[in-house]
């Protein structure tokens, strides 16, 4: 089969002794190519660990993950940076975009780290702007975008580079419900049309609606696994 | 893109990066300052201390310099002068003879030093004409008395009770064992009670030969170099030619001449160095302080971009372009304001409220020296001491795990 993300028996521990705290407890799973799936649970159930250790952002305490077919704890840290840029975009709940930076920038920052040329980027970045329907506002810093825009600037980041999978940590939890609404029906356009990966960690009944496939995490196990 | 996000950020915090490139500003502006009129009143002391009568390189006959006897001449006078002609570097020099002697006039006797020198050379080669008081320089007119004349210092003239036209006698060893002595009528009074030459009493070369029965030879020539600061080199290069000629001859530069005083100069410059090396210092806590507070205000950007792709070394090499340019900028600036003050420093100089009489010679000012080295050495440590600032907080931001860092507000 074509994962995207495998992991096995992956565990996360916090803490030592009598503090530890396990995050994530015997996690295995796999996510194909296109999929359009969403980590749920409540909080504290593992879905933002999940999220950062297939990201290459945290190294479990045991277990094994595989990202396009690469073992990602086996990396050193310049290989892990390298592989983020390529085969991974990210959106964040806090959107993170740079502040000093234009929108266009910021879309174009991943590409430039890439080595693209300049106009391979610019075609791509009026592209991805047009997709997440920002045309016009590309010269803008993040300060003279409302939250919405400044997450769609996010999303089209993520997508800019066409990265393998794209990994989302509560992307609608900072938006209203129709800019929420909104900007979930870009991504899900942007998987039907273009078959990008998406991973979500959310609670958000509109994220659940719009997934395939809803991953329940509780206390750090997977609590059920429904395919719709 | 690099510099472009460094740019940003300088800008970003305009009044922190304004403050910050103003103490960079100063701090170049005042280590200009303070080198310039360092090297400038070094440079004005050794050039009067050479000028005045220890040249820029002596040559002298084995070690008279150490033990001076009045037997130990340069014996081939003409020889060491075609070798000194010949050597472009050196823009001119003097032969001297040296001898103790008892001088009297009147009723009254005092122990004085006579130093032949040849007038025209010793013109060029030292301030003694200058520095004379009251009379005439040397020159070929002969006197009415016709007498040889001689020039004596105010010291001698004081405790003597003579004046220029009053006749003194000199008695002293001719260098075959002979006494020597003889009258001769005093031209000029030269220098100060301070100067060297408060006890000196000058004879024409040719007379001072005759009077030491050591004729047509010298114990000293003094030489002035067209590049002071190549001394040291050059009395080297002569020492060698010299060997060449299998003459017993030491040739000296004015450092190993007069090494008290070079040594003295050497620990107060050291001083100043020190004193620069504070301000330098200050300037790069600044500088510190602001990298450091920038760094931590943007652990989680720094997180982000690690999280997307960046590599922690573009991460470093970021903070270190942000530094550089604000640097860069900020001495650019400094440069601006540093022209002018060079400018008035070796033009106009600080007008002392009293002069300062150093041997005779009197110091109406205080002047600063103009040269690359000036601007370009404190430019360069200030770089430096930048460069070495950004090392811990650029190691920090670019050691940040992501996932801490964007936990981090």
């Amino acid at each position: 089969m074509n994962y995207v993300i495998e992991t096995q028996h992956v565990h996360r521990f916090f803490g030592e002794g009598e503090v530890r705290v396990s995050a994530l407890n015997d996690v295995s799973i796999r996510i194909e190519r296109g999929e359009f799936s969403a980590i749920i649970g409540p909080s504290g159930s593992g879905k933002t660990t999940f999220l950062q250790l297939v990201g290459g952002l945290d190294n479990p305490t045991s277990g094994r993950i595989w990202l396009s077919g690469a073992n990602i704890a086996e990396m050193t840290g310049r290989e892990l940076s390298d592989f983020r840029r390529d085969h991974i975009g990210f959106i964040f709940q806090s959107y993170n975009l740079i502040p000093v930076l234009s929108a266009e920038e910021n879309i174009e920052y991943v590409m430039l780290l890439q080595g693209v040329s300049v106009n391979k980027r610019h075609k791509r970045v009026r592209e991805v702007l047009s997709l997440v329907g920002l045309e016009g506002l590309g010269d803008r810093r993040p300060a003279q975008l409302s939250g919405g825009q400044q997450q769609r600037v996010a999303v089209a980041r993520a997508m800019a580079s066409s990265p393998d999978i794209i990994l989302a940590d509560e992307p609608t939890a900072n938006l209203d419900s129709a800019t929420g609404a909104a900007l979930l029906d870009v991504m899900r356009e942007l998987n039907e049309d273009q078959g990008m990966t998406f991973v979500f960690s959310t609670h958000d009944q509109k994220i659940m609606d719009r997934a395939n496939r809803l991953i329940h995490l509780h206390d750090g196990k997977v609590e059920q696994d429904e395919t719709k | 893109m690099l510099l472009k996000l460094a740019l940003r950020n300088i800008l970003r915090q305009k009044r922190r990066s304004l403050l910050t490139g103003l103490s960079i500003t100063g701090g170049f502006v005042l280590s200009v300052f303070s080198f310039s009129l360092t090297e400038g009143t070094y440079e004005n002391a050794i050039d009067f201390f050479t000028r005045d009568h220890t040249g820029h390189i002596q040559i002298h006959s084995g070690d008279y310099h150490e033990k001076p006897k009045i037997y130990k001449t340069i014996s081939q006078p003409d020889t060491i002068e075609a070798l000194i002609e010949n050597e472009s570097r050196i823009k001119t020099f003097a032969p001297r003879i040296f001898a103790p002697a008892l001088a009297y006039a009147g009723s009254e006797t005092s122990v004085v030093s006579v130093i032949g020198v040849d007038p025209l050379l010793e013109s060029k080669a030292s301030r003694i004409e200058e520095k004379v008081g009251s009379g005439i320089y040397f020159d070929q007119e002969p006197t009415g008395s016709g007498l040889a004349k001689v020039m004596i210092g105010v010291g001698i003239s004081v405790s003597l009770d003579i004046g220029v036209g009053d006749e003194i006698v000199l008695i002293s060893q001719g260098a075959n064992g002979s006494i020597a002595n003889d009258l001769f009528e005093v031209v000029a009074i030269v220098g100060t009670k301070s100067s060297f030459e408060n006890e000196v009493v000058y004879l024409p070369l040719e007379v001072a030969q005759n009077f030491l029965s050591i004729p047509n030879e010298v114990h000293e020539y003094v030489l002035l170099a067209t590049d002071a600061s190549k001394s040291i080199s050059l009395a080297n290069t002569l020492q060698k030619r010299i060997d060449l000629l299998n003459a017993d001859l030491t040739v000296s530069p004015w450092q190993v001449v007069e090494s008290s005083f070079y040594k003295s100069m050497r620990a107060d410059q050291q001083g100043n160095y020190f004193i620069l090396a504070i301000i330098i210092f200050l300037v790069c806590i600044g500088v510190l302080n602001t990298v450091l507070m920038s760094v931590l205000e943007r652990t989680r950007e720094f997180g982000v971009l690690i999280a997307i792709g960046s590599r922690p070394n573009d991460i470093f090499k970021m903070i270190f372009i942000e530094t550089m340019l604000l640097t860069t900028l900020s001495i650019l600036f400094g440069l601006i304001l540093a022209v002018p003050m060079l400018i008035f420093l070796t033009q106009i100089g600080f007008i002392l409220p009293e002069p300062i009489d150093m041997g005779g010679v009197h110091f109406h000012d205080l002047r600063g020296s103009v040269s690359v080295t000036v601007v370009v050495v404190p430019a360069l440590i200030i770089y430096g001491f930048a460069c070495l600032v950004t090392i811990i907080p650029g190691l920090r931001a670019c050691t940040i795990t992501p996932k801490v860092a964007m936990s981090s507000y």
